[in-house]
């Protein structure tokens, strides 16, 4: 079964007296164990899309399915638990919370889950911290932290909750290339140690080359869905 | 619950280190709270200390706890008298009847009579106490009596009043050179002139002791006049049975000379009163300008109204040379020179005005001269211990009535001794009150009916009655004066004798009579003290004592000591309005300025927030940490401003409190000074006021907070 499935989404944004639409009858069906890039130009709504599947927003039309669930049917609260359980966010300007560790950071959605105890918890973020290579710097505060070593905090705090989804909206925007790579790279090597499914937003085919399926999207709508060196099913089960 | 434990623990973390990362906005956002928290202790402190001084001043003085007064009154009842005077009260007609009622009523301890008014009392000026002395004299010749003390006595008082003479003929000739003598009242001011200056020649004198009463009623009626410094002043009195005054009021202490005995007619005069009003101007002035250098750290080199002072001391050294007979006039002169180490040919007024020219300097050392050479040789107060005054108040049929009493004592009441509005009272026992009231006593009674069979009058109304027995000089009441003009204190006795007023009870006879309880407490009153077992069943007792006074038809009116002390109690409500009203402004204005400061703190955090949710965070996490940040400047800086608040009430209590600068204040601060002081619940109430107005404020932006949506997160600005 298809972790995401959205069929037929429509989104509108109101914009002062104007309906902007942002996705117009969009349908794409995500496997388990997918690295797939979301690509497009500025404006096209990769990010609009992102928001429905991570389920921060909700579309004005349509079904968006995540995990087997019908997103709409859920109240705010159960939307929440969902993001918390089952979804993990990277953002592009790393949104770490700037007055906590970076052990702190890690730990936040462990704390907010509740089934751990400090010593489980522990032993994850310190595994975690040290697989994105950042298990040094785990009492740093983000601000000492250069945009790399964030963006793998960052990647360390979506996956410590071992969700099934991992959502990464430009997640090498705001870096340089090579740093952009490497995190990338780490996000991959997280899709197939785990085979947790990574959905990311990109504009920059560097980034989408390591992608397994891109799918493009322009003007709200999907224009072609590309397989990529049939890895599509690498981390699949 | 080890789930909701490390999200609580996270929360606070989160919460806490954000207020540390926006120090500059959280000492802010404290600051206004610490501010708003001083404020509120200090005045709460202020108004709670200056209304259970209020409290103690006034119940423990005067009020009790409940005041009754006839129901039937047009005024309502004011203990320390209204913008118009004294309230208008109908008489109480039998106090032992409610006072029966009254005290059977559970929790009343005791009942108090009372009625307050005001009276004129004549204070004597120098010239009639000198005549007088000198009158004691020539009775004492004229009846045949003989010594070399009395021979020494005679001349040293005659020596007096010629001086008196010549240095009122002194004054007068210097107030003729500037006086416009065209006027309409020309003639008579040179008849004043022509007597003054036969009594300043050296024939007057010469002939004295040949006709002596004709000389000394000549001087008593044409020049004792002349001297401007006859007076009286307002005498405002509590009419009480002393014995139960003083039971029910812990406060009144008897400063100098001894109580009213039980039964008797007597007065109390307030001890402050008697400084203000009745002490020699010079030695008033001095002990001010003390109080204002020792007290108030004042000096006289920089202080205006000291330096008026020192200057109306030294002009004013006429009172002092006119007190002073020729022997101790050489005495003062001798002991003056040595002390301020005076050339030698200086004289007496000289003297007097060099030990008045005060500097900082030599201030307490002219202070100490003046107390021990001037002070023990004159009279420092016009009205003494042992002395008899007469009052004179008007009668309600609008005729002055006047009564003798005897001055036992000076009372003064503790703590608030100093205070115009408690330590200006006098009290006076209920039988002079009720014959200055005009109200029926027995002696009354019975000259009414000697006054009846005289003038075959049959009936007689009790304002006739009054009109009747006041209206006429004949018809004097015992122990009235009968001129109206300036009595003598203590010559009173001696004149009626002398001018033979017939009165059916003769003063002397008033004065040592005893009267029963029964006859003190079977008359009019106007209104009565009830001092309460228990104060704090204030509330319950009135309802009960309003019952019992419904009940058995009394008719009285009955008031809490609160509204009974009319616009004095008044005060106090309204700084308690007043203050109450600023508070509830100044914290409307923290809690808009706190909200706006944490709602702009808010925005700013509108991301990380917006990422807290995306990653699962639920709304109530964000809300319980906002109002966590609100709730800790709230106790924090509430705490720190409740604690500078206590701590500057504790410096100000050290320093010796906040000094009651006026009479009034006196007796609002139940002391010289108010030491404020705040109890524990008055500082949790405000503790919890800072807290409950902190988290109103932090209520808003939290609420925003809680809606800002995940979608924020998203957003990439930077």
């Amino acid at each position: 079964m298809a972790i995401v499935s959205v069929k037929n989404v429509s989104k509108d944004y109101q914009l002062g007296k104007t309906v902007v639409p942002a996705l117009r009858g969009v349908s794409l069906d995500i496997e388990p164990g997918e690295f797939l890039s979301i690509a497009g130009p500025s404006g096209s709504g990769k990010t609009t899309l992102l928001n429905l599947i991570g389920c921060v927003d909700t579309a004005t039309s349509g079904t968006v399915m995540v995990g087997g669930k019908d997103t709409r049917s859920l109240s705010e609260r159960q939307l929440t638990d969902l993001r918390l359980h089952t979804i993990g966010f990277i953002f592009q300007s790393f949104n770490l919370v700037q007055v906590l560790s970076v052990f702190q950071n890690v730990e936040f959605p462990l704390l907010l889950q509740g089934k751990l105890t400090a010593r489980e918890r522990e032993a994850r973020v310190m595994a975690l911290l040290e697989a994105v290579g950042i298990g040094t710097y785990r009492k740093h505060r983000p601000s000492e932290l250069s945009g790399g070593q964030r963006q793998r905090v960052a990647v360390a705090r979506a996956l410590v909750s071992r969700p099934a989804l991992v959502l990464a909206d430009e997640p090498t925007a705001n870096l340089d290339s090579q740093t952009g790579a490497t995190i990338i790279d780490l996000m991959k090597e997280m899709n197939q140690r785990d085979g947790t499914t990574f959905i990311f937003s990109t504009h920059d085919p560097r980034v989408m080359s390591h992608a397994n399926a891109v799918v493009r999207i322009a003007d709200g709508q999907i224009v072609a869905r590309e397989e990529l060196n049939g890895q599509a099913a690498a981390g699949g089960k | 619950m080890a789930a909701a434990a490390g999200e609580t623990k996270i929360l606070f973390k989160i919460a806490l280190r954000n207020l540390w990362a926006s120090l500059v906005r959280s000492l802010f956002v404290g600051g206004v709270v610490a501010l708003g928290a001083f404020l509120l202790v200090f005045c709460v402190a202020m108004v709670g200390t200056i209304n259970r001084g209020m409290s103690v001043s006034i119940q423990n003085s005067l009020g009790g706890q409940l005041q009754v007064y006839n129901a039937s009154s047009e005024d309502k009842l004011e203990l320390y008298g209204g913008m118009s005077g004294e309230s208008r009260l109908v008489p109480i007609e039998d106090f032992a009847a409610i006072k029966a009622v009254l005290e059977d009523v559970p929790n009343v301890r005791q009942v108090v009579p009372m009625g307050i008014d005001q009276a004129m009392v004549a204070t004597g000026n120098a010239v009639d106490i000198a005549l007088e002395r000198l009158r004691n004299d020539v009775r004492r010749l004229e009846a045949g009596e003989r010594g070399p003390e009395l021979e020494r006595s005679y001349a040293a008082h005659l020596g007096h009043v010629r001086r008196m003479v010549s240095l009122l003929a002194q004054e007068l000739s210097q107030a003729r050179a500037i006086a416009d003598l065209g006027g309409r009242e020309a003639k008579e001011r040179q008849q004043e002139w022509e007597d003054l200056t036969r009594a300043n020649t050296d024939e007057f004198w010469a002939g004295f002791d040949r006709a002596r009463y004709e000389r000394l009623e000549f001087l008593e009626n044409k020049v004792a006049k002349l001297s401007l410094d006859a007076a009286f002043t307002f005498l405002r009195y509590v009419g009480t049975d002393p014995q139960a005054f003083f039971r029910a009021f812990p406060l009144a202490e008897i400063a100098e000379g001894e109580m009213i005995p039980p039964g008797r007619r007597g007065i109390l005069v307030g001890k402050q009163y008697a400084e203000e009003y009745l002490k020699l101007k010079n030695a008033r002035r001095l002990d001010q300008i003390k109080e204002a250098r020792d007290r108030w750290r004042r000096t006289i080199a920089r202080d205006e109204e000291l330096q008026r002072w020192v200057k109306e001391n030294a002009i004013g050294t006429r009172e002092i040379l006119l007190q002073l007979d020729p022997l101790r006039a050489e005495e003062v002169t001798g002991l003056l020179r040595t002390g301020l180490g005076a050339p030698a040919g200086e004289d007496l007024d000289a003297l007097l005005q060099r030990l008045f020219q005060t500097t900082d300097a030599d201030f307490d050392r002219k202070y100490r001269l003046f107390y021990e050479v001037i002070a023990p040789r004159v009279r420092l107060y016009s009205i003494n211990v042992g002395d008899t005054i007469t009052i004179k108040a008007p009668s309600k049929s609008g005729y002055f009535n006047a009564v003798n009493v005897r001055v036992y004592g000076f009372i003064k009441f503790k703590d608030i001794e100093r205070s115009g509005i408690a330590g200006m009272m006098s009290v006076m026992d209920l039988m002079s009150f009720r014959d200055l009231y005009g109200f029926l006593t027995r002696e009354k009674a019975a000259e009414i009916a000697q006054l009846k069979e005289s003038v075959q009058v049959q009936e007689l109304t009790r304002e006739d009655a009054e009109a009747a027995l006041f209206g006429g000089a004949e018809a004097a009441p015992a122990g009235g004066v009968p001129d109206p003009a300036p009595a003598r204190q203590s010559a009173i006795d001696e004149t009626a004798l002398l001018e033979g007023v017939k009165s059916g009870v003769r003063p002397e006879e008033l004065a040592a009579r005893v009267y029963s309880q029964e006859e003190i407490e079977r008359g009019v009153v106007l209104n009565a003290a009830l001092i309460l077992e228990d104060p704090g069943k204030l509330s319950e007792t009135l309802a009960a004592v309003q019952k019992a006074s419904d009940d058995a038809k009394l008719g009285l009116a009955v008031l809490s000591w609160k509204k009974a002390s009319g616009i004095v109690g008044n005060f106090v409500e309204t700084l308690q309005v007043v203050i109450a009203v600023g508070m509830v402004i100044i914290f409307l204005v923290a809690l808009v300025i706190v909200n706006n400061a944490i709602g702009m703190a808010v925005l700013q955090r509108v991301k990380e927030i917006g990422t807290l949710r995306a990653i699962g965070a639920q709304r109530r996490f964000v809300l319980a940490m906002l109002l966590v940040e609100a709730m800790t400047l709230g106790i924090v800086f509430g705490l720190l401003g409740t604690g500078f608040g206590v701590a500057v009430l504790s410096a100000l209590r050290s320093a010796g409190g906040i000094p009651a600068s006026n009479d009034f204040t006196y007796f609002l601060f139940a002391g010289p000074a108010l030491l404020p002081s705040l109890s524990a619940l008055d500082t949790v109430w405000s503790l919890a006021v800072v807290f409950v107005v902190s988290v109103l404020s932090g209520f808003y932006p939290a609420v925003l907070a809680m809606r800002v949506t995940p979608v924020e997160a998203m957003a990439s600005e930077e």
